[in-house]
C-alpha cells in the first residue's frame, strides 16, 4: 500500500434536525497512522448519496481538514428535509456521505481514494431536541455500537473520541463525564480532558485478538446523577507476520499405491499451521496466497500426481485468550489412475509457500515418500466348482467369480468372460454390473440342465484388466444335480405375484435355485425392511440392491427392482427403486403394481386338538 | 397482496405509486427517448461502476433523462407474473447505481400494507377458534391439519414433501434445487393465513418444535455437508436476481430498528414474516430454525462464520440479522399469540 492510514471504523451515524444552526458540530472521525510521521487529512466527497439511484449536491456538510470534525455548515431548512426525504428506500429517512483519507492535503475534490468510510444522518423530522427531553443514553452515545478495528504491529494513536459534539455543543450546562473500565493492563488509555481513546502500543493479534471494554457514562444534572455503561469492543486485524511451520516437525509421510489406483485417491497427508488467519472469502485470493507446489523435473510425476490444499480455522490459546490460526493440508492425490503393471519408489517434494510473508522462512518442504506396487492379476489358486440343481429357472444365481483381493480394486476394470466350450451343454453365463468388481454366474438357459447327458460341465473362465490388457485363466466346473421334476399348472412366471406362504413355496418361477419359491417371514411390526414376501432366492432378493441379473428380467425380483407403483404403507428404495420397507407382506405383479397390506386370512381354521374331535 | 396493475399515479400522501417493472419497461419502450437513453444506460452500466459510469457525459444524460421515467423507481411483486423478468429489469438499472457492494439493499420489491390481524380474521373464520385460547394444543399439528383440510394447500404442501424426500441415489439424498423450487410454489402460491401457521406456530414442548423446525424439510432444503461462510454465501446470492431481491426484501423489512417499540421498521410484523418466508428456497440462504427448542426461538442460515479473516466483524453483523434479531424474534413471538405489534394500519 502506497499509504497506510485507515479508519478504526467502517461507519459512523449522526442525527440531523430541522433548522438546527450553521456551525453546529456533528460528529468527530479519527483516523489511525500506518507509519509514524504520517499525517492524516479529511475530505469530503462531494455528493451526498440519497437513495441507490440518487444523489444530489452536498450544501450543507464540512469537514475539518485535520481534526476530523464534521459540522453543518448551512442550516437545513424544512423544504431541504423535504426534497433530500423523497425516494429515500431506507425505513428511516437516510442520507449517506464518503469521508475519504489521504496522508496529503486534498488538491481538488478527488472521490475515489480507496480508503473511506461512510457516515448516516438520520433526518429526523422536528427540530432539535431540547436537553432535558434526551435520556441519559441518547445524551451518552449513538445508536451504534461502540466497535472498532485496529490493525496489528502500527503504531499507537488515539481512535476515538466518547464525548457526542453534537450534545456537547446543545448541552453546554449539563455535566457528561465518561471513564473507561477495563481490565488491568490493556493497552488502551482514556484522556479525559479530550475524551479521547487512544491505543497507547503496537498490537499482536496473535497474543491476543479482541479487547471487550466497557465505556461508563455519567450525567450530572444539579443533584441528579445518570449512569449509563455500553461495550466498548477493539477487534485486532490481521496482516501476515507469520511463517508456516510444522506440527511436531513433521514433513514426511509414506504414500503407497497398490490395490487403489483410481484417479482422485487421495494418497497421504500433511499438515502446515500458521498463526495467521486466512480467510475462506474470497477464497481465490487465499488459494494463491499459500501455494503448493510438486518440485520435479520429471514429466510423468507431474503428469501423474497433484497436491490439493485445504485449510481450516483452528484456534491457538496463547496466555489464556483464544487466537484464530489456520491449519493448511496438503494432499497427495493421483491424477490418473495407474496402470496394475506400474512398479515404483520415489521421494516426492512439495513446496508450501506464504507468499504474503516477508521473512526468510516463508516456505516449507513437504516430503511423499511414495511407494508404487504392482497388483497381480490372478485367480486364487484353485478351480471354481458349482453345483447346479436341474430344476433351477433361467436368471438362478449361482455364484460369484472374483480375482485375487478384487474387492479391494478401485480404478482397476477387470471383466469376466466364460470362453464357450465346444459342447452342446451351455447352460450358465456370466453377467457383470458397470459398478461390478466381480462377475455373477447365472442360469441362462434353464432346459439345457433338463436334458439327461448334460451333467459335469467345464469351462474356462478369463479376467482380464481392460487397461493393460493383462488376462488371467482358470477351471470352472458345472455339476448339474438332482432330479428334473414336473413343473405345478397355473403357476404364475415370478414367485413375487405369490401372497401367501403356501401357495409360495408349491410354485417356482424366474430365478429360483431349486425349482421352487421361498417364502421370507416378516416381523410384522408395522412399515418394516423385514417385510413378508415371496422370493426366488432369500440369499438375494429382497436385499435392497437391484442387481445386474435382477434388472434382466422385471419379473426375477420386483422387490429389488420395481419402478411402477406401490400400495399399501411402504418406503421406497434408493433411486426410487424397489420396495425398501413394507407394511404386512409384499407382493407385486410384475410389470405393474405392487401391494403391501397386512394378511387378515387366518391360515389354520382348524388345529390339531380340532381335527381329533371331528 | 397482489392487486392489479395500477397505472403510475398518486396516492392520498402524494407519493407517486411505483409501477412494476415490466408495464414501466412497455411504457418505456412505446417513447423513443426513452428506450434509446435505457439501452444508453445498459451499455454503460455493462462492467464498470458507478463512478467512471458518471465520468462519462453520455451516460450521465442517459440518467437524467431516465430519473423521470417510470422505470426510475419502478418495483416488482411477491409471486407476480414475469417476477424474475421484473427483477431482471429492475437490476439491470440498479446495480450499477449501488457504491460497490452495500451491506443492505433496497428491496425491489412493493412495500406490505397488510396486516397480520387481517392473517388472524382469516385464519380464526377457518380454524373456528382464536389461536390465542387454547392453552393445550399443538398449535403446528393444529396448522398441518387446517392445511390438508384445504386442496390447494395440501397439494403443493405433499407436492414439496415428496419433492424434498426424493431420494436419488445412494450418494445423491434429494434434489435440493427441485426441493428449493417446490418449496418457493407452496410459499408462493398459498395464502400466507396457511403458511405462517405452519412456519411460525407457537410451540411448549419439544415435539410441537421439532415439527416446526421439520416444516420445509431442512435435510434437504436447509442442510448440506459443510457450513459454508456466511459473506461467501452473501455474495453467492446477490450472483442470482431472485436470491438477491429476497435478502434485500429481508434486509429491508426485518432489519431491527430502535426507533420503534416493536423493533421492526414501521412496526410491520407481516411484511417481515412475509420476507422471511420469501427467503425460504431462496436457494442456499434458506433460512430456519437451528434446534427444537421450546424456550428460545433461533434463526439462521446455513453458514458460519468460520474462516472470516479480518471480514469477521462484517460476518457476524450479517449472521446476527438472523440468530438475534429482535424485529423477527417479535414478529414470530407476535403471530405465535395472535397480537399485531401496530394497533392501527
Amino acid at each position: 500500500a502506497a499509504f497506510g492510514l485507515y479508519f478504526p471504523r467502517k461507519e459512523y451515524s449522526e442525527n440531523v434536525y430541522i433548522d438546527q444552526p450553521a456551525g453546529t458540530p456533528l460528529l468527530r472521525i479519527h483516523a489511525l497512522r500506518d507509519s509514524h510521521g504520517e499525517v492524516a487529512h479529511f475530505h469530503l466527497c462531494q455528493n451526498l448519496i440519497i437513495s441507490r439511484a440518487r444523489s444530489h449536491e452536498n450544501h450543507w456538510f464540512q469537514i475539518r481538514d485535520k481534526t476530523g470534525l464534521l459540522y453543518l455548515s448551512k442550516s437545513m431548512d424544512r423544504e431541504d428535509f423535504n426534497m433530500l426525504s423523497v425516494g429515500n428506500w431506507m425505513p428511516l429517512s437516510k442520507v449517506m456521505l464518503y469521508v475519504f483519507l489521504s496522508s496529503h492535503p486534498f488538491q481538488e475534490k478527488e472521490c475515489d481514494s480507496a480508503t473511506r468510510t461512510t457516515v448516516f444522518f438520520s433526518l429526523i423530522n422536528a427540530t432539535a431536541p431540547v436537553c432535558s427531553s434526551l435520556t441519559a443514553r441518547q445524551l451518552c452515545f449513538t445508536e451504534m455500537d461502540l466497535s472498532f478495528h485496529i490493525k496489528e504491529n502500527k503504531p499507537p494513536g488515539t481512535f476515538h473520541q466518547l464525548q457526542l459534539p453534537s450534545v456537547h455543543h446543545l448541552c453546554q450546562n449539563l455535566s457528561i463525564s465518561y471513564k473507561l473500565l477495563a481490565a488491568e493492563g490493556v493497552p488502551f488509555r482514556y484522556n479525559e480532558n479530550t475524551t479521547g481513546v487512544s491505543v497507547t502500543q503496537r498490537l499482536d493479534r496473535e497474543e491476543r485478538e479482541r479487547y471487550e471494554l466497557i465505556a461508563k457514562c455519567t450525567v450530572r444534572e444539579g443533584f441528579r446523577e445518570m449512569q449509563v455503561e455500553v461495550p466498548f469492543l477493539v477487534n485486532v486485524l490481521d496482516e501476515d507476520d507469520s511463517p508456516p511451520f510444522l506440527p511436531n516437525g513433521t514433513d514426511t509421510a509414506d504414500a503407497i499405491v497398490e490395490f487403489n489406483r483410481k484417479e482422485g485417491t487421495v494418497l497421504a497427508t500433511l499438515t502446515v499451521y500458521d498463526a495467521d488467519t486466512t480467510p475462506i472469502y474470497p477464497l481465490e485470493s487465499s488459494r494463491k496466497k499459500y501455494t503448493g507446489t510438486i518440485i520435479t523435473d520429471d514429466p510423468w510425476i507431474s503428469e501423474t500426481f497433484r497436491v490439493e490444499h485445504i485449510f481450516d480455522e483452528i484456534h491457538f490459546n496463547p496466555n489464556g485468550s483464544q487466537v484464530r490460526g489456520t491449519r493448511h493440508e496438503y494432499k497427495l492425490v493421483l491424477n490418473k489412475s495407474i496402470s496394475v503393471t506400474d512398479h515404483r519408489s520415489f521421494q516426492l517434494d512439495v513446496l508450501v509457500n506464504d507468499t504474503e510473508f516477508h521473512g526468510p522462512e516463508r516456505s516449507v518442504m513437504l516430503h511423499f515418500n511414495v511407494s508404487i506396487l504392482p497388483v497381480s492379476i490372478q485367480f486364487p489358486n484353485m478351480t471354481y466348482q458349482f453345483s447346479v440343481n436341474r430344476n433351477a429357472e433361467r436368471f438362478a444365481q449361482i455364484g460369484k467369480i472374483c480375482i485375487e483381493n478384487c474387492m479391494k480394486f478401485r480404478g482397476v476394470n477387470i471383466t469376466y468372460k466364460l470362453l464357450s466350450p465346444n459342447i452342446s451343454c451351455y447352460p450358465v453365463n456370466i453377467l457383470q454390473g458397470r459398478e461390478d468388481k466381480y462377475g455373477s454366474l447365472y442360469v441362462n438357459d434353464s432346459s439345457v440342465l433338463r436334458r439327461p447327458e448334460c451333467k459335469e460341465i467345464q469351462y474356462t473362465i478369463q479376467a482380464t484388466d481392460k487397461q493393460s490388457r493383462k488376462h488371467t485363466k482358470t477351471l470352472l466346473t458345472i455339476v448339474l444335480e438332482g432330479t428334473f421334476l414336473k413343473k405345478e399348472e397355473d403357476c404364475p412366471e415370478s414367485c413375487a405375484v405369490s401372497k401367501h406362504h403356501a401357495e409360495c413355496e408349491e410354485c417356482g418361477g424366474l430365478g429360483v435355485l431349486t425349482g421352487r419359491c421361498q417364502w421370507r417371514q416378516g416381523s410384522g411390526k408395522g412399515i418394516t425392511t423385514n417385510y413378508s414376501t415371496c422370493t426366488p432366492s432369500i440369499k438375494t432378493c429382497p436385499d435392497g440392491i437391484c442387481d445386474v441379473i435382477e434388472s434382466k428380467d422385471p419379473a426375477v425380483c420386483p422387490q429389488d427392482c420395481t419402478s411402477g407403483n406401490i400400495i399399501g404403507g411402504h418406503g421406497k428404495g434408493t433411486g426410487n427403486l424397489g420396495i425398501k420397507s413394507g407394511h404386512g407382506i409384499c407382493y407385486c405383479f410384475p410389470r405393474q403394481n405392487c401391494y403391501c397390506e397386512k394378511d387378515d386370512i387366518k391360515e389354520q381354521l382348524c388345529d390339531d386338538v380340532c381335527k381329533t374331535v371331528i | 397482496l397482489a392487486g392489479p396493475l395500477s397505472p403510475p399515479g398518486q396516492d392520498p400522501h402524494g407519493w407517486r405509486v411505483p409501477v412494476d417493472c415490466v408495464r414501466a419497461n412497455e411504457l418505456c419502450a412505446a417513447e423513443p427517448s426513452c428506450s434509446s437513453r435505457y439501452r444508453t444506460l445498459r451499455q454503460c452500466l455493462a462492467g464498470r461502476d458507478r463512478n467512471t459510469m458518471l465520468a462519462n457525459k453520455e451516460c450521465q444524460a442517459a440518467l437524467e433523462v431516465l430519473q423521470e421515467s417510470p422505470l426510475y423507481d419502478c418495483r416488482c411483486k411477491r409471486g407476480m407474473k414475469k417476477e424474475l423478468q421484473c427483477l431482471q429489469i429492475y437490476w439491470s438499472i440498479h446495480l450499477g447505481l449501488t457504491e460497490g457492494e452495500e451491506f443492505y439493499e433496497a428491496s425491489p420489491y412493493e412495500p406490505v400494507t397488510s396486516r397480520l390481524s387481517d392473517i388472524f380474521r382469516l385464519a380464526s373464520i377457518f380454524s373456528g377458534m382464536d389461536p390465542a385460547t387454547n392453552s393445550k394444543s399443538n398449535h403446528c399439528l393444529d396448522a398441518a391439519k387446517a392445511c390438508n383440510l384445504n386442496d390447494n394447500c395440501k397439494r403443493l404442501r405433499s407436492g414439496y414433501i415428496s419433492t424434498c424426500s426424493k431420494e436419488i441415489s445412494a450418494t445423491e439424498h434429494c434434489s435440493r434445487r427441485k426441493c428449493h423450487k417446490a418449496l418457493r410454489q407452496f410459499f408462493d402460491r398459498v395464502p400466507s393465513e396457511y403458511t405462517y401457521r405452519l412456519l411460525f406456530c407457537s410451540c411448549k414442548d419439544q415435539a410441537c418444535a421439532e415439527r416446526r423446525r421439520q416444516t420445509i424439510v431442512p435435510s434437504c432444503s436447509y442442510e448440506d455437508k459443510e457450513k459454508p461462510n456466511c459473506l461467501d454465501l452473501r455474495n453467492t446470492c446477490r450472483t442470482d436476481h431472485l436470491c438477491r431481491s429476497r435478502l434485500a426484501d429481508f434486509h429491508t423489512n426485518c432489519q431491527a430498528s430502535f426507533q420503534s417499540l416493536t423493533s421492526c421498521p414501521g412496526d410491520n410484523y407481516q411484511a417481515c414474516l412475509g420476507s422471511y418466508a420469501g427467503l425460504i428456497a431462496g436457494f442456499d440462504m434458506t433460512p430456519n430454525y437451528v434446534d427444537a427448542s421450546t424456550t428460545s426461538i433461533t434463526i439462521s442460515p446455513w453458514c458460519s462464520c468460520k474462516g472470516s479473516g479480518n471480514m469477521e466483524e462484517e460476518c457476524e453483523e450479517f449472521l446476527r440479522d438472523f440468530t438475534e434479531n429482535p424485529c423477527l424474534r417479535n414478529a414470530i413471538q407476535a403471530f405465535g399469540n395472535g397480537t399485531d405489534g401496530n394497533l392501527s394500519p
